[in-house]
């Protein structure tokens, strides 16, 4: 049992390690008892902001998923490129990059390498390239080219009368960050048109943007989300918010310190019935003098 | 239980002709620790209240993100929480001892108990960092040192000849609270938020005054003041009889107990004495180096394994393998650490566990893919388990049960500042190197030191033991029966000063346990 699910995770492992990105390490240091979260290398950094250079090698690895992840905020040219292994059955292959249905022209071939050039200003270039080696088997590996991804935590618990804190971090500096939420089935913006002594949005920095709700009812509870404005398009995450009355956590409470309660005077009221039994009246001692006595006899 | 040879002079348990006390009333007798019976109550008791003692702090690692958010604090204040109720527990020790040494064990951990859940409530309605600092690092913090310690004393009282079983079952209530708490602690966050969770840990903590209720009191501890003080007047009568320098030191007794100064009465409460115990010393400074060492590797294995490209979940897999490791391992330990071959020469066994923790993590480093990991967590997971069971049982086999409550006091409030001091130096070298590797070294390196000081520090400590026997033996047989009493008198006197007489045959039991298996071999 051990051994295949090991395999399991071996199989989830190799498609990172074997990516040809020197990724950052982030920055390992840990605090007392957690730990930040270092950059996947499935994610492509940009360098100097304006140009992105990614390559898969094929095939890769058995059983490994040819794809990688690329988030872009800003206008960039990003080169895209299919590496043949020199190692591998595959020789010579036809190779075409496309787009959902439509194929890209202007590629570039090196001697296993073939790539594409690509000048991105706007969301319409966004979204998935695949090369595609055609020879005596298919393979093919993707680019997904998107918009930073939003972090946040999705499902948030709070009580009446008390601050529900919504934060919102994304990658990249967005140009700007929006707050909505669900009232009925309409979307509505939270600004300053909205109650400023309910709603208080700032942004903590320049990647981070919070959201307080304050004395919150039952009726605050629902969807709420934030939006990112880069220049390549939006990007929004979702929260649901559950507001709780006392009463919810105060049952189990109570029925578990009734439990203790119950625990503690049947050990003591035993102990009490089981000191009447002895002979002494109620002195502990005597039941070990009795003990010590048989003990010598050893 | 008969036993070879004069060793200590005992032929039964509890007699000890030339040097008891005459005329010891019966009632003040040492009762005979059981070994079984209720006693596994009790160890059931400990188990629960160890657990929730080292368990506790890990498992509010969960709510932090939350906390960090709702306060909008930095990660690193909020780490304070954990950093603060770590500290205390363990700074809390000596206040823990004393009040064991005056009331016992049962009613320090009920207050404890009772401590806890009030800490954890009154969290549950804090509305800044720092009401979070007092509530659920200093109180629960304080409640947590209360359990912590009476615990591991009440199983001295309790056990003496399968001690080491009772000691590694106790302990293994740690790694099994930590796998209780942590899925535990997911699922109420989930359902309650961080407040409601903090709401129902605190009820979930009253389970220690459950434990607390468990610790029948044995032997008349209470009633140690009044007998001690009683016989410490019949000994200065005897004293009166013979002139000899000891005479003075017991006449200064009286005189200070007399005039009952402040150094006094700590000492009656708390045995500074001890640091003139070489075996103490010895475990005192073999332990503070080998802590700065011991609990960093399991706070980085996730971020390492994270570090070389595992998934969260798999790296979760890893602590997994730990904890179940660790669970098995303890009371495996304590079984073997009670074998006849072992429990004589435990010390050893103790620093040979420590070594093996620290090879473990200068191997750690080799380990290139998961399947190395894994490895690498089952093998710390035994070596950890491995130190963790003899820690306490060492303590009690060097200073005995009589002085252990005073003991253990000390010597956590000793550790405490290595215990902090270890994660953050880790952090600090992986943070200068970029490398998790030399934290690995760092901390093998550290605890092969420790283990190999503790090592030859004890072979010399059993070698003194062995020749300071002999001596006494010499003396025993020594015609003159006065200077015999006094010469017995002044080791009695010195090594229980402040636990009546009632341990004092307990302490010489295990003491010729030891000796005896000493004795037999070289040294």
């Amino acid at each position: 049992m051990p051994a295949t699910f090991a395999a399991r995770r071996l199989g989830l492992l190799l498609p990172p390690l074997l990516l040809c990105i020197s990724f950052s390490g982030g920055n390992p240091a840990g605090s007392d008892l957690t730990t930040q979260d270092l950059k996947q290398p499935s994610k492509e950094h940009q360098s100097n902001g304006s140009f992105v250079q990614s390559e898969i090698l094929l095939p890769g690895p058995h059983g490994t998923l040819l794809e990688r992840s690329i988030s872009l905020a800003n206008a960039t040219t990003v080169e895209l490129s299919c590496k043949l292994d020199p190692n591998s059955r595959l020789k010579s292959p036809q190779v075409i990059w496309k787009r959902g249905n439509e194929t890209i022209s202007h590629t570039t071939k090196t001697e296993n390498s073939w790539s594409i050039k690509l000048v991105i200003v706007d969301s319409s270039k966004m979204g998935s390239y695949s090369c595609i080696l055609k020879g005596a088997e298919e393979i093919s590996a993707t680019f997904h080219l998107h918009v930073p991804k939003i972090e946040a935590r999705e499902k948030l618990i709070t009580y009446e009368r008390d601050t529900a804190v919504m934060v919102c971090k994304a990658d990249s500096t967005p140009m700007a960050w929006t707050w909505y939420m669900m009232s009925g089935s309409k979307p509505v913006v939270i600004n300053e048109s909205l109650r400023t002594d309910k709603y208080l949005t700032d942004r903590l920095s320049a990647n981070v943007t919070r959201l307080r709700v304050l004395k919150l009812t039952k009726e605050d509870a629902g969807v709420y989300w934030c939006e990112a404005a880069f220049k390549l398009g939006k990007s929004e995450k979702k929260m649901k918010l559950t507001v709780l009355s006392i009463m919810a956590p105060l049952k189990p409470f109570v029925a578990i310190v009734a439990e203790v309660v119950i625990l503690v005077t049947t050990i003591i009221l035993y102990e009490l019935y089981s000191k009447r039994r002895g002979k002494c009246t109620g002195e502990k001692v005597c039941d070990q003098t009795e003990q010590l006595k048989s003990g010598e006899g050893q | 239980m008969a036993r070879g040879g004069r060793d200590t002079g005992q032929d039964s348990r509890g007699s000890r002709a030339p040097l008891a006390p005459p005329a010891m009333p019966p009632p003040g007798r040492a009762p005979v620790p059981p070994d079984g019976g209720w006693g596994w109550a009790v160890v059931f008791g400990a188990f629960v209240s160890i657990g929730f003692a080292y368990a506790f702090p890990k498992g509010l690692a969960i709510f932090f993100k939350e906390i960090q958010d709702f306060f909008g604090t930095s990660y690193g204040e909020v780490a304070w929480i954990s950093s603060i109720m770590l500290a205390t527990t363990y700074g809390a020790g000596p206040i823990s001892s004393i009040l064991v040494n005056r009331y016992g064990s049962r009613p320090v951990v009920m207050f404890g108990g009772l401590l806890c859940g009030v800490g954890m409530i009154s969290a549950a309605f804090c509305t800044s960092i720092l009401q979070l600092y007092i509530c659920v690092g200093f109180i629960t913090g304080f409640g947590l040192a209360l359990n912590l310690q009476p615990s591991v004393i009440i199983i001295g009282k309790y056990f003496l000849k399968r001690r080491p079983i009772a000691n590694g079952l106790a302990m293994a209530g740690s790694p099994v609270m930590l796998c209780t708490l942590a899925p535990l602690n997911q699922f109420l966050f989930d359902n309650f938020g961080w407040r409601g969770s903090f709401l129902i840990l605190g009820a979930i903590l009253l389970h220690c005054c459950v434990a607390g209720a468990l610790f029948r009191p044995i032997g008349a501890a209470t009633a140690s003041a009044k007998t001690q003080d009683a016989l410490k007047e019949k000994i200065t009568e005897d004293a009166m009889k013979m002139s000899s320098p000891a005479n003075v030191s017991m006449e200064n007794k009286t005189e200070e107990e007399g005039g009952k100064d402040c150094c006094e009465k700590i000492n009656q409460y708390l045995d500074l004495s001890l640091f003139k115990h070489r075996g103490f010393l010895i475990y005192l400074i073999g332990n503070v180096l080998m802590f700065l060492g011991f609990f960093a590797p399991i706070v980085f294995l996730a971020p390492y394994a994270k570090h070389t490209g595992i998934d969260e979940y798999s790296a979760a897999f890893l602590l997994s393998v730990l904890a179940v490791v660790d669970m098995v391992a303890r009371p495996a330990t304590g079984i073997i650490a009670n074998s006849k071959w072992v429990r004589p020469r435990i010390q050893y066994f103790f620093s040979f566990a420590i070594a093996f923790n620290g090879a473990c993590h200068l191997l750690c480093p080799l380990a290139s893919n998961y399947v190395g990991l894994v490895v690498y967590s089952s093998f710390f997971g035994l070596a950890f388990g491995m130190v963790c069971a003899m820690l306490f049982e060492t303590l009690m086999d060097l200073v005995g049960a009589a002085r252990f409550t005073s003991a253990v006091g000390l010597v956590t409030i000793a550790e405490c500042c290595t215990i902090l001091l270890g994660p953050p130096i880790g952090g600090t070298l992986i943070d200068t190197f970029g490398d998790y590797k030399y934290m690995f070294i760092k901390c093998g390196a550290v605890m092969v030191l420790a283990g190999t000081f503790l090592f030859i520090m004890n072979y010399y400590n059993y070698r003194m033991l062995a020749k300071e026997e002999k001596e006494r033996k010499t003396k025993e047989e020594d015609p003159k029966s006065v200077r015999t009493e006094k010469e017995g008198r002044n080791n009695w006197n010195k090594d229980t000063t402040q636990v009546g007489p009632e341990l004092e045959p307990l302490r010489e039991e295990q003491e010729g346990v030891k000796k005896k298996m000493n004795g037999t071999n070289e040294f």
